[in-house]
């Protein structure tokens, strides 16, 4: 087995009377998207900021990259969620002073600065003032200095807030480039859909506990309602089978009862001679599964 | 501390900020205003010295009209024929004053001797004629009237000059300082420029500090800092940002100081080299002051920078530092009548006062040396005090965006290990 690129055990952080984070446990694997998930507040910042040696922990322990917080610095991209650029520094100028701090030597800060820039259509804006940039071209730019060192794990918290469509796809491109180079990304967000098809593994955190750890597959199983999916939509009215039927964008969701079963509703269907084109067994999206953990939890 | 990243912060401190327009506006600034200065004096010089010229040519001077009837100072001796004009009597002098043929009329009476009593007229009540007529020049010739023959030449030139004098300085081993080390030009060429270089480390020591509280303050604003101290510590990054901003301000100083050079026409340098020469020490203790006092405030100010939510803000802080610190200049009065005073002796041992309260005490006057010595020693204890403190306040105020850290968030900082 893998050593573990990161591997958190019981760490806390308490500001003042509020505990940030509270006995938070979980592993990353080396070449895995993990997603780190939770909402606004509940201590994902803080948990990445004490893998980051920013803060430093209350009690717990945290190794990243076998070391320390602090030891690899130079082996971690890191796109933290507050972020910005020197405004009146040139596009170029501010990538290659961001990668020599990263240890990259100037020449080769530079050389690589081309090739991202050129990569994520920004090559001739390298000469331009970064606050001559729009905001989804200096998130960009903001990501280019988090990989451009090359590093083995890159740490991204909130890289899809306030980008539109196309610079979200622009993202998930370069984020799922990384994946097959082989590289381990840590992804912190709240919006599910982008965790959804990036990360195969998640922790979900709400108020400063992780409520929710594993394979998005099988945690999506474990959260599966007692649903199929048919269509075209049929009118199940007086079954006795069926709790709720609701139709959204022209696929119906049944809700079954607890003693009913798929296989007991399909027989029925053929029983009446009802013609359907679809029947399969209804998912859980994440973001039901989120809302539902999230409110679900009781540390109000 | 990786010095290869203190170095790269510290290029990058110092690149960009001699490129901003206003550290390029502020620099020139100085030798700019020396330079229209010296046009301006250069253009109107010439015709002063005109005007000054024809002012006490010999032809122009007017001369002073005496009328004397003790009978002492007629004839007029030929000393004084060039100043003093004899009349007859007193109708046709005061003719003469209202021609403005003569400036003054000076009237001795007979019984001049007995009651030293004279009157002198003027024709406007002006300060040309209250200078003419000012005892200083009328005097020497009273004086002459008097003992001309009663007493021999050198006697006499005792008399309008009773002393030259010699000031020699005992110094502490019993030797004595002669003349020629400790003329006037020594002392007030000493002076000036003891205090300007003074002041010139004082505004260098805040325009650096200022850039370095602009600089943590813009980085905080624009959330850059963050991404830079994932990358490096939060030491380094002060470190190179104290040495970077450190030499902006002293790029500043030293452009300052050529620039002063050279519109001297290397005068400045001279009476500079020749303050340096006459006191090494001073200098080297100058220098030594303004390291420690960079540094003390380089850290306040970083510090400062960090726990503002604003520019504004940490300006704001940083004011209150800069008060204390300019308490100094605030006394700097009261050190020309004694620079060794209880109220100066004090601030010398306070550090945030003890670098400019000393440096303007050299400037001035010879501090004791338990006070030279005591003030460097509180500075180099406060200095890594301020620097431990200021780098665990600067550390966790970084990432306090749109929240102020609380005096007591700042106690607790400071007491967790």
């Amino acid at each position: 087995m893998l050593d573990p690129v990161l591997y958190v055990d019981q760490l806390s952080k308490t500001y003042s009377s509020l505990i940030a984070v509270n006995k938070i446990s979980f592993e990353v694997n080396r070449g895995e998207v993990f997603g780190l998930l939770g909402p606004n507040g509940a201590g994902k910042t803080t948990t990445i900021r004490m893998l980051m040696d920013i803060i430093a922990p209350d009690s717990g322990t945290a190794l990243v990259l076998g070391q320390k917080p602090g030891a690899m610095r130079h082996r971690i991209g890191y796109l933290p969620e507050e972020r910005g650029l020197y405004r009146g520094l040139k596009v170029r100028e501010t990538l290659v002073y961001l990668g020599q701090l990263k240890g990259m030597d100037k020449k080769e800060a530079e050389k690589k600065s081309d090739e991202w820039l050129a990569r994520v259509d920004l090559k001739d804006w390298g000469k331009n003032k970064i606050q001559e940039l729009s905001r989804g071209m200096q998130q960009k730019v903001q990501l280019i200095a988090s990989v451009l060192h090359d590093p083995d794990l890159i740490i991204l918290d909130e890289p899809f807030q306030g980008l539109d469509p196309v610079n979200v796809e622009a993202v998930r491109s370069i984020i799922r480039g990384l994946r097959d180079a082989g590289k381990t990304v840590v992804l912190s967000a709240h919006e599910m859909s982008q965790v959804e098809v990036l990360c195969e593994r998640i922790a979900l955190i709400n108020h400063g506990q992780i409520v929710l750890y594993g394979n998005l597959k099988e945690i999506k199983k474990q959260f599966a309602p007692n649903a199929i999916e048919i269509a075209p939509p049929l009118s199940f009215e007086g079954w006795g089978e069926v709790l709720r039927a609701e139709v959204i964008d022209g696929k119906q969701k049944v809700y079954l009862t607890e003693s009913a079963t798929p296989r007991d509703l399909l027989k029925k269907i053929f029983e009446r001679g009802m013609m359907i084109d679809r029947f399969e067994m209804a998912t859980a999206s994440l973001d039901e599964i989120f809302v539902k953990v999230v409110k679900g939890d009781t540390h109000e | 501390m990786n010095n290869k990243m203190v170095q790269l912060v510290a290029w990058h401190e110092y690149s960009t900020n001699v490129r901003r327009p206003g550290f390029i506006f502020a620099t020139l600034l100085f030798p700019a205003l020396g330079l229209i200065g010296l046009i301006v004096a250069t253009f109107f010089s010439g015709q002063a010295v005109n005007i000054l010229r024809n002012q006490f040519t010999p032809d122009t001077i007017q001369k002073i009209g005496v009328v004397d009837s003790s009978g002492l100072y007629t004839p007029v001796a030929e000393r004084f024929a060039n100043r003093f004009v004899a009349y007859s009597n007193e109708d046709e002098a005061k003719t003469a004053l209202g021609d403005s043929k003569i400036s003054a009329l000076l009237i001795i009476p007979s019984n001049y001797v007995s009651s030293g009593a004279v009157t002198i007229y003027t024709k406007d009540a002006n300060l040309s004629s209250a200078v003419s007529t000012d005892t200083t020049n009328i005097n020497p010739f009273l004086v002459n009237g008097l003992l001309k023959d009663k007493v021999d030449e050198a006697t006499l030139a005792r008399v309008n000059r009773p002393a030259t004098t010699t000031r020699l300085t005992l110094e502490a081993k019993g030797q004595t300082t002669p003349e020629a080390n400790r003329n006037s030009f020594a002392f007030t060429g000493g002076f000036i420029v003891s205090y300007a270089v003074t002041l010139l480390l004082f505004v260098s020591i805040f325009s650096s500090a200022n850039y370095l509280l602009r600089s943590i303050s813009e980085e905080k604003e624009n959330r850059v800092i963050e991404i830079l101290i994932s990358s490096i510590s939060p030491l380094e990054l002060l470190a190179g940002k104290v040495i970077g901003l450190g030499s902006v301000g002293l790029t500043q100083v030293v452009v300052w100081i050529a620039s002063s050079f050279i519109l001297s026409g290397g005068l400045a340098g001279m009476a500079a080299g020749f303050v340096i020469a006459l006191n090494p020490l001073t200098f080297l203790l100058a220098v030594i002051y303004f390291v420690l006092g960079y540094l003390l405030y380089a850290v306040i100010m970083a510090t400062a920078g960090s726990l503002g939510t604003s520019m504004r803000e940490s300006q704001q802080i940083a004011g209150l530092f800069s008060f204390v610190a300019a308490i100094p200049w605030m006394v700097n009065g009261f050190l020309f009548v004694n620079p060794n005073m209880l109220v100066a002796r004090v601030l010398s041992y306070i550090p945030l006062t003890a670098p400019m309260m000393m440096m303007l005490r050299l400037a001035i006057g010879q501090p004791p040396i338990e006070d030279i010595v005591g003030s460097i020693v509180v500075l180099i204890i406060s200095v890594p005090i301020f620097l431990w403190a200021g780098a665990k306040i600067f550390r966790s105020g970084l990432l306090m965006y749109g929240k102020r850290l609380s005096i007591k968030e700042i106690w607790k900082v400071l007491r967790s290990a």
